[in-house]
């Protein structure tokens, strides 16, 4: 069963790691980032491992996007940000787990200062009939 | 020779080519290089020089020489190599054909299926080599059946094959108190595939792959090492009883069709016979494993007519001796079921009241599917639609999600 883990932030200025950004990230000293990466590096290093990992990115700032509106007489390209979001997409992890119990222990690990972490089951084109 | 007999060649040597070099070397991604080398060098010489008279005795030479190539760097123990493969006939490395098999051969591809689930892997990696290694497909076939990229499942076989030689797998059988668990680590790998194989395939034309045909043809395989194991029996039958309704289960549009609504002259009456063949074969011999009732189950399915011809109540005691050896939430759901259909549903409703209490399954969208099915038969419908509804908001399969969603807006009766 496949997963996305998809980090929700507002880093400022926009960078990656995110946590390293956002207000609650700057108060922490340098060794909180430093062991977090650390653990961050091994789950990595096991996920792949595992054959769990499918892919990650990173995204770039919001304000960098674009955005189509629709309306009858054509689609109408304005500049980003997305105004609506509250907070922002900064980067996902597509994962591949056997169940949704290792799912949720795996995206808990990506709790981080200043951002929310969903995790969110991805939808498949087949099906079973019993 | 066009590309498409190419491809057969290929993938009917590979794993035959693989065994014989792992024979000679622990060294699992070399033994695979030097397979894929020799099939590329096929590729490259046959069209252009034609087939030569015995194309796996050519492969396996070619393949034998790039494997010493690669070892050449560690110079004392391949001169030892290069005499022994010289004195070596190619046919002594071979493996004969599938109607030929000799002990020998047999062996190899058993061996080399037990080796692909060694216990040292995760089971995702288990799936991929199997597949890679046994099945002969390539790492690009292998990715798309399974929805992630080339490079993701590359990446998960070049570690599996790395992990193998970090353990020290050896390519032997394993010990005799070691081979039952080692066997039902290698069915559990092909049911995976065999239900992963459930996804619609989409498209057509060479390069798509049915993962449930893949399943079938390799735990045909091991069923003709292991004819004695009855759940390797019973997971043959399993997979063809249940593959025998492919046809009838989904519509031109990729809906899905319920087992009730299906339209059973679709089924695939020989794949049936057989299922049920090999099944009466196990049954007698020995303790009844879970493959073996999951067969039991589809075989009853399979012999009705029609969906009220159903026999309820042999399926309800084939459910509750599935819950005494595999017992599950999965299983407790089905039980309800038949058991609605032969007591009634508020029998079944009550048998799900505790898992719908559970915080774990109450996110499962079959349990609130199966709810709603037990709601609508009470009689319930405005219950079953908000059933319907919570179940489809679960649901991560497209046609499922779908399929649910219609049953929560369809008006009731009158």
């Amino acid at each position: 069963m496949k997963y996305v883990i998809l980090i929700h932030a507002n880093p400022d200025p926009w960078g990656h790691p995110s946590s390293r950004y956002t207000a609650e990230g700057r108060a922490l000293p340098a060794e909180r980032h430093d062991e977090a990466d650390r653990q961050f590096e091994a789950l990595l290093e096991e996920l792949s491992a595992s054959g769990e990992f499918v892919t990650a990115e990173a995204l770039a700032d919001p304000a960098s996007s674009t955005l189509y509106g629709w309306s009858p007489e054509g689609h109408l390209a304005t500049d980003g940000p997305y105004a609506e979001a509250k907070e922002q997409l900064a980067g996902f992890f597509l994962i591949d787990c056997a169940t949704r119990e290792r799912a949720e222990e795996i995206a808990a690990q990506f709790a981080q200062p200043g951002g929310v972490v969903e995790l969110r089951p991805v939808m498949w084109p087949g099906g079973d009939d019993q | 020779m066009t590309d498409g007999d190419l491809e057969q060649v290929w993938r009917r040597s590979a794993p035959d080519l693989l065994a014989a070099l792992l024979r000679r070397t622990g060294d699992f991604g070399a033994a695979e290089d030097a397979v894929q080398e020799a099939l590329l060098a096929a590729a490259r010489q046959w069209p252009a020089d034609g087939t030569p008279d015995n194309p796996r005795a050519w492969l396996v030479r070619v393949a034998s020489r790039r494997l010493l190539d690669q070892r050449r760097a560690d110079q004392a123990r391949t001169d030892r190599e290069l005499r022994v493969t010289r004195q070596t006939p190619p046919e002594a490395l071979l493996a004969p054909a599938a109607d030929a098999l000799d002990e020998r051969a047999r062996d190899d591809s058993l061996t080399l299926l037990l080796l692909c689930c060694h216990p040292a892997l995760t089971r995702p990696s288990q799936v991929a080599l199997t597949l890679r290694a046994v099945a002969g497909l390539g790492t690009a076939q292998i990715a798309r059946a399974f929805l992630v990229p080339e490079a993701t499942m590359a990446q998960r076989i070049g570690r599996a094959k790395a992990r193998l030689g970090q353990v020290g797998a050896r390519f032997t059988l394993p010990s005799a108190e070691e081979l039952p668990d080692r066997v039902a680590a290698v069915a559990h790998v092909l049911y995976l595939i065999f239900t992963e194989g459930h996804t619609a395939s989409t498209g057509s034309g060479l390069t798509d792959l049915s993962l449930a045909d893949e399943a079938i043809h390799l735990t045909r395989q091991l069923h003709r090492h292991l004819p004695a194991v009855g759940e390797v029996t019973g997971l043959l039958a399993l997979m063809l009883l249940t593959d025998a309704r492919r046809a009838a289960r989904t519509r031109a549009d990729g809906s899905l069709v319920p087992l009730a609504e299906q339209d059973r002259s679709r089924w695939d009456r020989q794949q049936i016979a057989e299922g049920v063949r090999l099944l009466e074969a196990a049954l007698p011999t020995g303790p009844v494993g879970p493959y073996q009732l999951q067969a039991a189950i589809a075989a009853v399915h399979a012999e009705a007519p029609g969906a009220a011809d159903t026999d309820w109540a042999q399926i309800e005691t084939l459910y509750r001796m599935l819950d005494t050896v595999a017992p599950g939430p999965v299983v407790t759901l089905n039980h309800a079921v038949a058991v609605a259909m032969v007591d009634g549903p508020a029998a079944g409703l009550a048998m799900l009241q505790p898992l719908l209490e559970d915080r774990g399954l109450r996110r499962h969208h079959r349990l609130h599917a199966v709810h709603a099915h037990l709601l609508e038969m009470a009689g319930k419908d405005a219950e079953a639609r908000a059933a319907y509804a919570t179940a489809a908001r679960l649901a991560t399969s497209i046609p499922e999600q779908r399929y649910l969603n219609a049953k929560a807006s369809r008006r009731p009766p009158g």
